[in-house]
């Protein structure tokens, strides 16, 4: 504080500025204080100027010291000092102006004389913290002494009100120490009595808080005693000592005092008699008087339109009951009459009516309900007029509520329930301009807060309150409401909005929940079935939208409401009608987006689906169209509780977009960003898995992906169509140009021609049936391509799901389901090295998380009765999408699909990342043979036997058709076949073979040759529709019956002179000893390829001959026969 | 706390919302924080009540901040009193109650303490362009109670079960002390009545009466020892006085009037020395502080002065009553709204006696059906039952004041009968038809002075008028036509009279208007986009079209408007009839006595020089154009002496449109 500069010499304005800033506060304030040391010196020449005769500013300043004295000083508590100091001054300076009686030309006016008085007074008041502190006494006692010599002089002519604003500073002392003036109670007595000017009120006043303190302080003085003086004044034992010398009252002084009080309250103002009845009315019950007298006294001062005067009888009410008891019925109509005194400013009529409301109350806890009658005999006192003011009509309404909520009518029938009907309904008439005014008038706010009191009539909030909401149900004043509102609905469609503001006040308060609910069932029992169905119903929507929120209403008459609608809508649809159609059809769908979200998707299916479908197909907007669509899909792909949350989340986010349905899509944008920075390895816990395994795991990648790599894959498909390279390039030349392309056309037509050579019927045949086969095969370069469908699925588990995206178990679900995960629109993209052509990606819109293994639950200590279901909902459909990967091969060669995810947490969150890879085996590879439109069903075996013999042929040594080229489907590429042979021999009995062959390799099988073989393989009935040949019948005619034939089999060795016009089997009747016959196995590998299997089939092993036009698959072939039979 | 009344602050604002003054009450403010620490104390003990309440005075800065933010909340100074839509939690109209817009809660530093320093109650009281802000010293417990009902998350206080704010207003005298107190420094900052002078100057020149009260007030601006200023009469403002003002109510009006506060301070400085109010008639404290007292102003011998009545009255005795009677009518001309007619009338007195005299007088003509509202000036000795024996005993203060107050029915039929119909013939142009007939049944000396019937159409602008009536002239303004029946000089008397006014009136196309309305605005906006009445709608009356269409821009009235005016077509008629009081009450002047015994001189009326005693009664309706205020003034000068010319509703509804009502009980 000693760093700062005393406050500089002040001018009247800038103690006018100060004063200001001072009372503005906060950096005003700061302004002075931060730059001066303010206290002492500011208090210095503040009380400098107050004793200049000719400084203007005395008021103000004197004001201002009394005003922030206080704050001034708490800034620095411990200086006591100079806070003595100041007291000492102001109390000096009080003194000698008080003295100087001298009216010389400038004269210390009357009033500052009094403003000072009460300054000085007031803050020695406020600055005091208690009588204890050093030198405070004697400031008090100074400051009292010369307020005594002031008061000291009653009846005396032009000093009157100064004695009496010295008399109140007195009397301020005596409230802050009581007591304090309690020695000189006599004198105070006396002087009272003899004051005879206006300022005996301040007299009375102040002897009355005298005795006032003494009676409640339980003082024993005598207030007869004169014997202490006035002057010098002291201050009294008691309130130094702080000793309670409580020894009782003087009872017969005391109340000698309070009669000689009651002789004088006509001289009263309002105002002090309110003061006065304060201190009289404690002091009454402490000394147990008479309290008739009181009431005898004061009671007519209710007839007073002074509102103090009326609210102090009530205050007296309060306190004395007994005395007051039976003046219930005349204090009520008096309130009930100010209310109607049109003279009385409006806040006054208010009031009155809060009184008697409180009054009520006041009767009603008590549980005086014979009282209370006089109040509803009132009733219809209560009628507003009708040019009460607003505030009034709508306090009146209260009061009519009141009424009806009284014992009176409350316990009785059906008659006071008429009763109350008739009193809302005639009181509303005031205000019943709210049906054709505006839905913001001032008269519906009025009018729906009397609804809004009578519905809720007499039921509390407490939570003890003991009403039913039963009775509240059955009443009549109940069903009258219901119905009001829903005329209202219907006549003023204008008032839906407020109706809907009612409801909501009401479903928002847990107690009254019920009433809003029980309204909104109404409305859809009464007001769904009257709307008319037209453009105005939009008008209704958002009442419809409360009952779409509720559960406990059915939705069946909304649905049907609404389906009226749409079809009302597309039905009006015209040229003029396009934006209406589309924001009310978009509505709608709002409504069903609400009822989607509120209701069980079973208690909608039928009838929302319906609608949707409707909308779908007819509604004439194309994003309604779109919007129902995607509705109708969500309703049908995604359980209830997901269903809620995915289009909750769209609400957060869009709450005023009135397009309901970009809900979900809109919301990844923002967020896509930041999220994909999400490092996951998702393929720990997103899974894409085959479904039929692989028959060789890993080394098959291997080597497949060494071969890919190596081998260009353009030159690969060179090699492959090695046969007619030139006319590929020509082609592809000519697709660059028409011009060329004419000639490479001619060359090629010609080209079939040119290799000009003789051929027997037998390759003729052959090759007319391969030309026949290629033709059916589309040429991959020119259009659709063969596909290889590989079935996968996707499913994903909960747990690490739910850790590593923050998507946090979702709000308490008792079903196990709904506290799972989901993923949303998912788009799964593959791509692969491999030349398998591009992989079209996978789209799956909905998908539930694993539920956890079920260890884990019943680790968690959830009930165990989870555990099954879990168990058996790890299987369920919903955890897994089937997933088709199509591959459009160039070569049939097994590789990898490397595979990539993207899709939507239920929390916004995009996920992506990559999954594991799919392997694809040769085995994927692996197709039927096309079959040429023209032949018949019944025809196909025997199609598919001659076209393996055609290719068994082609792919032979003897390489008839090597020159050959064919054309492919299209007519624009050619293919010729170079065969290529291979042995495998497999070690394995012949059951497990057949088992095997059933397995894998059942469709493929063109023809089964041989009696025991057959017979083994027939009854099994997995290979079917195939050529079943004998040995005997096919290869060798002339050999007897069938047992012959079986017995030639058996004795394999005795036959081979029969078999040797086809060398290949010969070696394979030398080399097996016991043959049972063979299977003709016709595989085709996309684009173009083709695998051949003639396997002989003997009891403990079986020779495989393999014939192919595609030679590197033979590295393949080679495991995969050994994975697949001798696994 | 005893339950007395003590102000710790006031706060007056102008209608720029910068304060202009100030007040604190260090004692009172002492007392506060005493009770609240205690308080504090208590309740950290006490879990349940966690809230500990604000102790603090704001200074005048954090006031004004937090009055200007809940006028933002609240869409208006008043605030929206019930709740709506917009309402939220923990302002004033949550707690739904139109009282709320006279007894505010501020929260001071909402930014930063968020809800807790709540400051209430805060009385609001709006008088011309200012605000004056009375803060009622309370006890915590009180705050609390507040607290909860503003920030209840229920629906809404059921009536008479629940912690209301009706008990909390019957225990809480100070806040009706507030209230007076805050109606007191109202008066005196808009200037009715601190002003003595006013009286005086606006005085002289008329004869009968006036010139008598001259006598007494003429010297007392003047003379060193003046007395008794006349009280405003006229403190009774019916209701609807300023028809259709009601949109502008909050309106600012630069050009603000600069406020005496030396006046002000003085008056505080008197009436509430240390913020408990002791006597708020300021006329009394005024004139005390410009005269003061003399050795020779002499206390009563035997009895005590009154506090109310300072000096003793010398010279000259007399005693004057006026009645003054206000009739507000709503006729309907329909079967199925009965027409309701209404009278409020007040018993003015002056009366200028030696001493402390008593003065009484039966009541005669007291009609218990017929009045039934009967107050009374505080001076007036009601015996403990009320007012059985009709007779009225008083001892009259200085100066003019009202000494009863009641509401009466007319005792014979209402003095203008009669049908007003208006008929919209197109959209702009309506056909309207008056058929009057004038003081039907009334007796010789009931004379009606002058009648003027006002159509107002606040909302459309005149282009031209075309008709005539059976009698008196019309003239037509940009947004009314007047029709003056009788006018002033050509009384009417002992006779009825019949007029008719057939006509036409063409107003400017109608264009929507909708002003910025400053609350409600976006509440139900934009929502009727494409409900918008296409005209295929089933309204065929061309009257209910138009009014539909007129009636979407109404902007909602203030709570203290009885009913949107400007929603309805009405002719309002402004008369005057004296001779008599319509309601039957009259004072026998021969029964009038005075104790201890003095002979009052007679006085005189103005239509019988030297009668006996005056009945004036006075019913008048100022154009809903003409703000109240204007019409005051101007009828100050011309009926100066009584101040008597003040505005009741006679309202003829038009008979084929839409009108208010209420319903009348029957019993």
């Amino acid at each position: 504080m000693d760093d700062k500069p005393p406050l500089k010499l002040l001018s009247p304005q800038e103690w006018e500025s100060l004063i200001d800033d001072f009372q503005y506060g906060g950096a005003r304030r700061q302004k002075w204080t931060a730059a001066y040391a303010i206290l002492p010196s500011l208090v210095d020449q503040a009380l400098a100027s107050l004793l200049k005769r000719d400084f203007p500013l005395k008021l103000l300043l004197v004001l201002f010291l009394e005003e922030f004295s206080d704050s001034l000083f708490a800034d620095s508590d411990s200086d006591s000092d100079s806070r003595r100091s100041f007291l000492h001054r102001l109390v000096d300076t009080l003194r000698s102006l008080l003295q100087s009686t001298a009216p010389d030309g400038f004269a210390v006016s009357f009033s500052f004389k009094e403003q000072f008085m009460v300054s000085v007074t007031s803050i020695l008041i406020s600055l005091e913290t208690g009588l204890d502190r050093p030198g405070f006494v004697e400031e008090l006692e100074a400051l009292v002494e010369s307020l005594l010599t002031v008061v000291n002089r009653p009846n005396h002519g032009f000093d009157r009100q100064i004695r009496a604003v010295a008399c109140e500073c007195l009397r301020e002392l005596e409230k802050a120490f009581p007591c304090l003036l309690s020695d000189i109670a006599g004198h105070l007595w006396s002087l009272c009595q003899n004051e005879r000017t206006h300022a005996c009120q301040s007299y009375i006043l102040l002897f009355t808080s005298v005795i006032h303190n003494i009676v409640v302080e339980r003082v024993n003085v005598s207030i007869l005693n004169i014997s202490v003086p006035l002057a010098p004044f002291s201050v009294p034992q008691i309130l130094l000592s702080k000793e309670g010398s409580s020894a009782g009252l003087n009872y017969k002084e005391l109340r000698r005092a309070i009669a000689f009080l009651l002789e004088w309250p006509q001289v009263l103002t309002p105002s002090a008699m309110m003061e006065f009845l304060g201190m009289i009315m404690p002091m009454a019950l402490a000394l147990e008087l008479q309290t008739s007298m009181l009431k005898v006294q004061f009671f007519g001062m209710i007839y007073s339109f002074d509102p103090v005067l009326c609210h102090v009888v009530l205050t007296m009410y309060s306190q004395f009951l007994d005395a007051f008891d039976g003046q219930e019925g005349e204090i009520a109509r008096r309130l009930m009459l100010i209310s109607r005194e049109t003279q009385h400013s409006l806040v006054f009529r208010l009031l009155a009516l809060h009184w008697l409301l409180g009054f009520g109350e006041m009767l009603l806890k008590k549980g005086d309900g014979g009282k209370m009658k006089s109040f509803v005999e009132m009733g219809l006192k209560f009628y507003p007029s009708v040019f009460d003011p607003l505030a009034l009509k709508a306090m009146k309404l209260d009061m009519l509520a009141f009424c009806s909520v009284c014992p009176d009518v409350r316990n009785s029938n059906s008659e006071s329930d008429k009763l109350v009907v008739k009193l809302f309904q005639d009181g509303l008439i005031s205000v019943s301009a709210f049906k054709w005014l505006p839905a913001d008038s001032t008269e519906t706010a009025v009018a729906f807060r009397a609804f809004h009191k009578f519905l809720i009539g007499a039921s509390s909030h407490s939570n003890a309150d003991p009403s039913s909401t039963r009775t509240l149900m059955d009443s009549t004043i109940f069903h009258t409401l219901q119905g009001m509102l829903v005329d209202v609905m219907l006549e003023c469609q204008r008032l839906v909005p407020v109706i809907v503001a009612l409801i909501d006040r009401l479903l928002s308060c847990q107690k009254h929940r019920w009433l809003g609910e029980r309204l909104l069932q109404t409305f859809d029992e009464h007001l769904l079935s009257k709307v008319k169905v037209d453009y105005k119903l939009v008008s209704c929507f958002p009442i419809f939208d409360r009952i779409a929120e509720n559960d406990t209403i059915p939705p069946r008459r909304l649905l049907e409401l609404l389906t009226k609608f749409m079809v009302f809508l597309v039905e009006k649809h015209g040229p003029d009608t396009g934006l209406k159609s589309w924001s009310q059809g978009s509505k709608v769908l709002g409504i069903c987006r609400t009822l989607l979200m509120h209701h069980k998707s079973s208690r909608l299916f039928l009838r929302l689906s319906r609608l949707l479908a409707f909308a779908c197909l007819y509604f004439p907007d194309l994003e309604v169209r779109d919007n129902a669509r995607i509705y109708l899909r969500m309703l049908i792909c995604n359980p209830g509780k997901k269903l809620r949350d995915m289009l909750n989340l769209g609400e957060q986010f869009l709450g005023i977009s009135p397009s309901p349905a970009s809900s979900i899509f809109s919301v990844q944008s923002p967020r896509s960003t930041h999220n994909v920075k999400k490092p996951s390895n998702l393929s720990s816990y997103v899974h894409l898995e085959r479904l039929i395994p692989l028959l060789i795991k890993q080394s098959w990648s291997l080597s497949l992906s060494s071969l890919s790599i190596g081998n260009n894959k353009p030159g690969n498909l060179e090699d492959i169509r090695d046969p007619e390279p030139i006319v590929e390039e020509r082609e592809i030349d000519g697709s660059s140009s028409d011009t060329i392309q004419i000639i490479p056309e001619n060359e090629r037509i010609n080209k079939p021609r040119e290799p000009l050579r003789v051929m027997d019927s037998k390759i003729s045949e052959i090759l007319g049936r391969l030309r026949r086969h290629f033709s059916c095969i589309p040429d991959f370069r020119h259009m659709v391509g063969l596909k290889v469908r590989i079935s996968c699925s996707l499913r994903f588990e909960s747990e690490p799901f739910n850790c590593i995206w923050e998507v946090g178990p979702p709000f308490g679900g008792l079903d196990v389901i709904d506290s799972l995960p989901a993923i949303y629109a998912t788009v799964i993209k593959f791509s692969s090295s491999a030349p398998y052509g591009s992989i079209p990606s996978y789209r799956i819109p909905f998908l539930l998380g694993e539920p956890p293994a079920s260890g884990n639950i019943s680790g968690q200590g959830v009930s165990l009765d989870i555990v099954p279901i879990a168990n058996g909902s790890r299987e369920d459909k919903r955890f897994r999408a089937s997933v088709t990967v199509e591959l459009e091969p160039r070569e049939p060669t097994p590789g990898l699909v490397d595979v990539f995810i993207e899709t939507n947490a239920e929390n916004g969150q995009v996920v992506c990342g990559q999954l594991n890879s799919v392997m694809v085996g040769i085995e994927d590879m692996f197709l039927k043979a096309i079959v040429p439109p023209d032949v018949q069903e019944d025809e196909v075996p025997g199609y598919y036997a001659d076209l393996f013999n055609a290719l068994w042929e082609a792919c032979g040594t003897s390489c008839n058709t090597g020159r050959e080229i064919f054309l492919l489907k299209g007519g624009k590429g050619v293919t010729a076949i170079s065969g290529t042979r291979s042995v495998k021999l497999l070690e394995i009995a012949a059951p497990s073979l057949i088992q095997s062959m059933e397995r894998n390799l059942a469709p493929f099988v063109v023809s089964v040759i041989g009696e025991p073989l057959v017979n083994l393989v027939k009854d099994g009935g997995i290979i079917r529709d195939v050529i079943w040949e004998d040995a005997a019948s096919h290869d060798d005619d002339d050999k007897g019956d069938d047992a012959n034939a079986r017995d030639d089999f058996e004795r394999g060795p005795l036959h081979l002179t029969y078999f040797d016009e086809t060398t290949d089997r010969d070696s394979v009747v030398n080399i097996t000893k016991r043959n049972m016959g063979c299977f003709l196995v016709l595989i085709f590998l996309p684009p173009r390829f083709h695998l051949l299997f003639q396997m002989e089939v003997s009891n403990f092993s079986t020779l495989v001959r393999i014939r192919t036009d595609h030679w590197p698959c033979l590295a393949y072939i080679d495991d995969y026969l050994e994975a697949l039979f001798l696994a | 706390m005893p339950s007395g009344c003590s102000i710790r602050a006031i706060w007056i604002l102008n209608n720029l919302d910068s304060l202009v003054f100030s007040r604190r009450f260090p004692v009172v403010e002492k007392r506060w924080r005493a009770v609240c620490e205690r308080e504090n104390e208590a309740s950290a003990a006490d879990d349940s009540l966690k809230y500990t309440v604000f102790h603090l005075l704001p200074s005048d800065s954090e006031l004004v901040s937090a009055f200007v933010e809940r006028k933002r909340g609240e869409g208006s100074t008043r605030g929206l009193g019930t709740r709506v839509s917009q309402s939220v939690k923990g302002s004033d109209s949550w707690v739904d109650d139109p009282i709320t817009r006279h007894i505010i809660g501020l929260y001071i530093n909402k930014d930063e303490d968020g809800d807790n320093n709540l400051l209430w109650p805060v009385i609001l009281h709006m008088k011309g362009q200012f605000s004056v802000l009375v803060l009622p010293l309370v006890e915590p417990r009180h705050l609390k109670a507040y607290a909860c009902l503003c920030k209840r998350s229920d629906c809404g206080n059921a009536v008479g079960v629940d912690d209301s704010l009706s008990s909390l207003l019957l225990d809480l005298p100070s806040i009706t002390g507030a209230f007076t107190v805050a109606h007191a420094i109202g008066d005196i900052i808009s200037g009715d009545g601190v002003e003595p002078e006013v009286v005086v100057s606006s005085a002289p020149s008329v004869g009968g009466l006036l010139d008598s009260l001259t006598g007494s007030i003429g010297i007392s601006g003047i003379s060193s020892r003046a007395k008794p200023v006349a009280a405003p009469v006229a403190s009774a403002s019916p209701s609807g006085a300023a028809v259709a003002g009601n949109a502008t109510s909050d309106a600012p009006r630069i050009g603000a009037r600069s406020l005496d506060k030396d006046a002000l301070r003085t008056f505080i400085t008197s009436a509430m020395p240390f913020g408990t109010p002791l006597d708020l008639n300021y006329s009394n404290i005024f004139s005390m502080k410009i005269n003061g007292f003399s050795a020779s102003d002499l206390p009563p011998s035997d009895l005590k002065q009154p506090a109310w009545k300072p000096y003793l009255h010398r010279g000259k005795q007399k005693v004057i009553f006026t009645i003054h009677e206000i009739i507000q009518a709503a006729l309907y001309d329909r079967d199925e709204i009965p027409d309701s007619i209404s009278i409020s009338g007040q018993i003015n007195c002056r009366a200028e006696l030696e001493g402390l005299s008593d003065v009484s007088f039966p009541l005669t003509g007291l009609n218990k059906n017929q009045i039934e509202v009967l107050s009374f000036h505080p001076c007036a000795q009601v015996p403990e039952h009320g007012v059985d024996k009709h007779s009225l005993m008083f001892s009259p203060p200085l100066g003019n004041f009202v000494l009863m107050r009641y509401q009466a029915t007319c005792r014979v039929g209402p003095p203008i009968q009669g049908f007003y119909q208006l008929s919209m013939v197109s959209e702009d142009k309506g056909a309207f038809l008056f058929k009057l007939r004038l003081m039907e049944g009334y007796k010789s000396p009931l004379t009606m002075e002058f009648c003027t019937v006002a159509m107002p159409f606040p909302r459309r602008r005149i282009i031209s008028f075309d008709g005539t009536p059976s009698i008196g002239t019309v003239s037509t303004t940009e947004h009314s036509v007047e029709w003056k029946i009788l006018t002033s000089g050509r009384g009417l008397s002992g006779k009825s009279i019949e007029a008719t006014f057939p006509g036409t009136v063409q107003f400017v196309p109608w264009k929507i208007q909708r002003l910025p309305s400053n609350l409600a605005s976006g509440s139900i906006a934009d929502e009727d986009s494409d409900i918008e009445t296409d005209g295929s709608n089933n309204i065929i009356n061309i009257d209910e079209c138009l009014m539909e269409k007129m009636n979407k821009d109404l902007l909602s009235v203030d709570l203290e408007e009885p009913f949107c005016w400007q929603a309805y077509n009405f002719a309002k008629v402004s008369f005057r009839i004296v001779g008599a009081p319509l309601s039957g009450l009259s004072i026998d002047p021969k029964s009038v006595s005075i104790y201890p015994t003095v002979k009052a001189p007679v006085e005189y009326s103005t239509q019988e020089p030297y009668g006996k005693l005056s009945f004036l009664v006075l019913m008048t309706i100022s154009l809903p154009e003409v703000p109240f205020k204007v019409a005051n003034v101007y009828t100050y000068r011309s009926i100066f002496s009584y101040q008597q010319v003040t505005s009741g509703d006679y309202i003829l509804w038009n008979t084929l449109g839409p009108c208010p009502s209420a319903a009348v009980p029957k019993v």
